[in-house]
């Protein structure tokens, strides 16, 4: 039994720089594999729908233009989002990844939490529309 | 020291909010002078129905909503939510998908323990141990980031196999994380087992006899550290456990110094187990196909938490939506022995006794069904719960 | 003339504003120095000032059940008791301003006026946890207060006076940590209990009874406590500086005295576990007690022989 067991640990201490990490004035990478937020590429979806059938936050919709010419866009709803990853393994054409890059995504507007992916040209349609 | 303005039915309650609780529980005592009398416990306050919510989402989003049940043992329910689902499928997960689900389980027992270690050290006043074993749990959790891509909630799991793959660069930096922790948990032990004021608040208090373990039903490290053997990974191996055999770690004294003890004993374990599935990691691929429609039937699935033994109960009726989900966990088990060991002990020790189950409020609060032979159960609105609870606060006469 | 200069030490140095300024400060190196033992950042230089001012701008509620004039009289009370204990030592390295023969025992009765005015402030209200917290502090108040106190006499009997400007004539010649090392000893750690620092913090032991006795304080009551708590911390390392560590003559040996000494209680802080109330009471009585009359005896023997 000794009194203060912790000692070589709490006087080393004094000597040694706090572990604390000063975000945000110093930012770490995160690594290769962290879930940020969604990107998806329109180049090899055939349309299936399978990501938003199964995303467990209905987070992901996906809007059809035209079926055979595969125009279809998607709309991605950033604040039901839970990060989980499961779009990107239902997908069978591996056309989502989670990027590593974007993970502050603070806003003081609703509107940047809805965010569209799409070809140049189908987006433009799609907004329209909707406007 | 008696205080004679203190009555002798004096009640301190403990809860819902309390500084002692990270989760709301009520907990009420009734003491004289610093002896506790009698103990009550009220749960409920952490319910979201997640059960119910689980009946209306199909098989792969059910698995998120179950994942979230917990934030600590996050993992071990998504194991045993797909565990029961692939057993009704009739479909097995790889040989390298089951190794690395374990791998992530074990890793998540380690922080699992080490959080609860700076969480009992703070409940005992200790807080320099409180900060030292947070700052080395995020070796830990740096290590699950860069596996899986988050810290906690790793969602590692897919219905059918697991989603991430352990590269040598990966394998790398797992092992040299756990070089480092092993010294330190070396060094937890020594601390947890030889600082002198550190020991007057946990050596002979809340102890627990191995009979008493076994009539109250205790689960888990509590039950280990009074000397019954109870592990579901040696008792009835599921998943790679049959390949990589896990060594049970006991102790005899049943006080909160055993839980200690057992606790940083586990996760030497876990780091030891850790190491043995990186050398000998089965090749193979990662997932097997299932069906978006499982075949109807009832499963039930243990497996082992943190905190021990996990139970589900799966009922499936062959759509694309689960019919019942039962989750029993940990907790509720060795709560009782929480209200027993409190009666006669000092009220200082309550948080430390409370502390030493390793509570996981949010974990325990699932719906029980009492069965009453002569009225018939019947689903109610949202409307007839309103009227019942404005019935039962405020009498007959709203 | 006498006046204004009376004035000017009552409210401005070295008692009132330049008081709370150094209790704050001390209070800062505290936090600083407990949490660079734990390997993590503290709190910036102003956040004691930003609690005081924060809890000054809050509402006060006074509770059903307790006397509202005690309730608002007693944290007013406390810090008077303080600020008046702090014109007999020799803050700042310079002499006190107010001396008297016998002020030695004054000082350290308004050193416990806070200790007291907390118990009597838990005791106030019908809430479990201030009722446990206060019976807590005057267990804990029973169980230093006289070892602490005869610590402090040893080097009033030494010096041959009971008055601090005597005694610290004598001690500023001689190092008494040499020739009383267990008075020293005694005396730092009674400082501890005095101020319910860790290891002794069971009377405000946060995760089982809330708060202790100031739970139901808030806003102007509760800032009015934490300042009496600094200025208290301030005079405990004074007084000991000054009787131990040979005496303070001026700001900057005050500065580093006090300053070695809060290195030595922040490290204890942090190496400590708490203590149950019951085990600190039996601790005090069975070893402070021990360690000060061995103490008291070596120096009566080492007298007669010399």
């Amino acid at each position: 039994m000794k009194i203060g067991a912790m000692f070589g640990d709490v006087v080393g201490s004094l000597f040694k720089k706090p572990v604390t990490e000063r975000y945000p004035k110093v930012r770490q990478d995160p690594p290769e594999r962290f879930r940020g937020c969604l990107d998806w590429s329109p180049d090899k979806c055939t349309g299936c729908g399978i990501c938003a059938m199964d995303c467990p936050a209905n987070a992901i919709e996906m809007i059809v233009i035209d079926k055979k010419e595969k125009r279809f866009v998607l709309q991605y709803h950033v604040d039901r989002c839970t990060f989980c990853a499961q779009c990107i393994h239902s997908c069978n054409h591996g056309c989502l990844t989670m990027r590593a890059d974007l993970w502050e995504m603070a806003a003081l507007d609703k509107q940047s939490y809805t965010k569209w992916f799409g070809k140049a040209g189908d987006l433009e349609y799609v907004l329209a529309e909707a406007a | 020291m008696q205080e004679s303005k203190i009555d002798k039915k004096f009640t301190v309650p403990i809860g819902p909010q309390h500084p002692a609780l990270k989760e709301p529980a009520f907990f009420s005592l009734n003491v004289e002078g610093e002896i506790v009398t009698n103990a009550y416990v009220r749960l409920g306050y952490a319910h979201r129905g997640v059960e119910r919510a689980a009946e209306e989402r199909n098989w792969v989003q059910t698995q998120y909503l179950l994942e979230r049940i917990c934030g600590i043992c996050s993992h071990i329910h998504s194991t045993a939510y797909c565990l029961g689902v692939e057993k009704l499928a009739g479909i097995e997960a790889p040989p390298r998908a089951q190794a690395i689900r374990i791998l992530v389980a074990e890793l998540e027992r380690i922080h699992s323990h080490l959080l609860w270690l700076g969480v009992a050290s703070h409940e005992a006043g200790f807080d320099t141990l409180f900060m030292y074993s947070w700052r080395d749990r995020e070796t830990v959790m740096d290590i699950l980031e860069g596996l899986t891509g988050n810290r906690v909630n790793y969602s590692a799991n897919l219905l059918g196999g697991v989603k991430y793959d352990i590269d040598n660069a990966q394998a790398d930096n797992i092992s040299k994380g756990l070089e480092f922790l092993q010294e330190r948990l070396i060094y937890y032990l020594e601390i947890v087992t030889s600082d002198a004021l550190f020991l007057k608040r946990t050596r002979d208090i809340g102890g627990m006899t191995r009979n008493q373990a076994e009539v109250l039903g205790a689960v888990g490290p509590t039950a280990r550290a009074s000397n019954v053997v109870r592990d579901i990974r040696v008792e009835a191996p599921y998943s790679a456990y049959n390949q990589f055999p896990v060594s049970i770690v006991l102790e005899s004294k049943g006080d909160l110094e055993a839980r200690f003890v057992v606790r940083v004993k586990e996760m030497l374990e876990s780091c030891h187990l850790i190491n043995r599935i990186l050398d000998n990691l089965p090749g193979g691929e990662l997932a097997a196909r299932m069906k978006r429609r499982i075949s109807p039937g009832e499963a039930v699935v243990r497996v082992e938490a943190p905190r021990g033994e996990l139970f589900y109960f799966i009922k499936s009726n062959g759509t694309d939506k689960p019919e019942r989900i039962k989750v029993r966990t940990p907790t509720i088990c060795n709560m009782t022995s929480v209200l027993k060991l409190a009666i006669g002990s000092q009220l200082a020790d309550i948080p430390m006794i409370l502390a030493g189950i390793d509570p996981c409020f949010s974990c325990n609060d699932r719906s029980v069904r009492i069965n009453n032979r002569s009225s018939k159960t019947s689903l109610w609105t949202w409307e007839e719960l309103r009227k019942y609870g404005i019935r039962y606060y405020y009498g007959d006469h709203h | 003339m006498e006046i204004i200069i009376n004035i000017f030490n009552l409210l401005i140095f070295p008692g009132g504003l330049f008081l709370l300024t150094a209790g704050m400060f001390f209070e800062w190196a505290d936090r600083k120095l407990l949490s660079q033992y734990q390997n993590r950042i503290g709190p910036r230089w102003f956040q004691p000032l930003a609690d005081a001012v924060k809890l000054l701008a809050n509402e006060e509620v006074i509770p059903d059940g307790s006397n509202p004039t005690l309730y608002i009289v007693l944290p007013i009370v406390a810090l008077a008791g303080c600020l008046t204990a702090a014109l007999y030592v020799p803050i700042a390295g310079f002499p006190p301003v107010y001396n008297f023969p016998g002020d030695l025992i004054v000082t350290i009765y308004l050193l416990s006026l806070l200790t007291l005015c907390i118990g009597l402030a838990g005791a106030n209200t019908i809430n479990r946890f201030s009722l446990i917290g206060a019976t807590r502090t005057l267990t804990q108040l029973f169980s230093y207060e006289a070892p602490f106190l005869l610590a402090l006499l040893g080097p009033a009997l030494a010096a041959g006076s009971w008055q601090i400007s005597e005694i610290i004539a004598y001690t500023g010649q001689r190092w008494l940590l040499i020739t009383q090392p267990l008075g020293f000893f005694v005396a730092l750690v009674g400082l501890m209990g005095k101020l319910e620092l860790p290891p002794f913090d069971a009377p405000e032991a946060e995760t089982e009874i809330v708060a202790g006795a100031l739970t139901e304080y808030s806003g102007r009551g509760l800032a009015l406590f934490r300042l009496g708590k600094g200025v208290e911390m301030v005079v405990g390392l004074t007084l000991i500086a000054a009787f131990y560590l040979g005496g303070v003559s001026n700001p900057l040996s005050f500065l580093l005295k006090t300053l070695s000494l809060l290195l030595v209680i922040a490290g204890l802080q942090a190496l400590l576990a708490r203590l149950r109330i019951d085990q600190t009471v039996g601790l005090w009585w069975r070893y402070g007690i021990l360690l000060v009359l061995v103490q008291w005896l070596f120096m009566i023997g080492g007298r007669m022989v010399l």
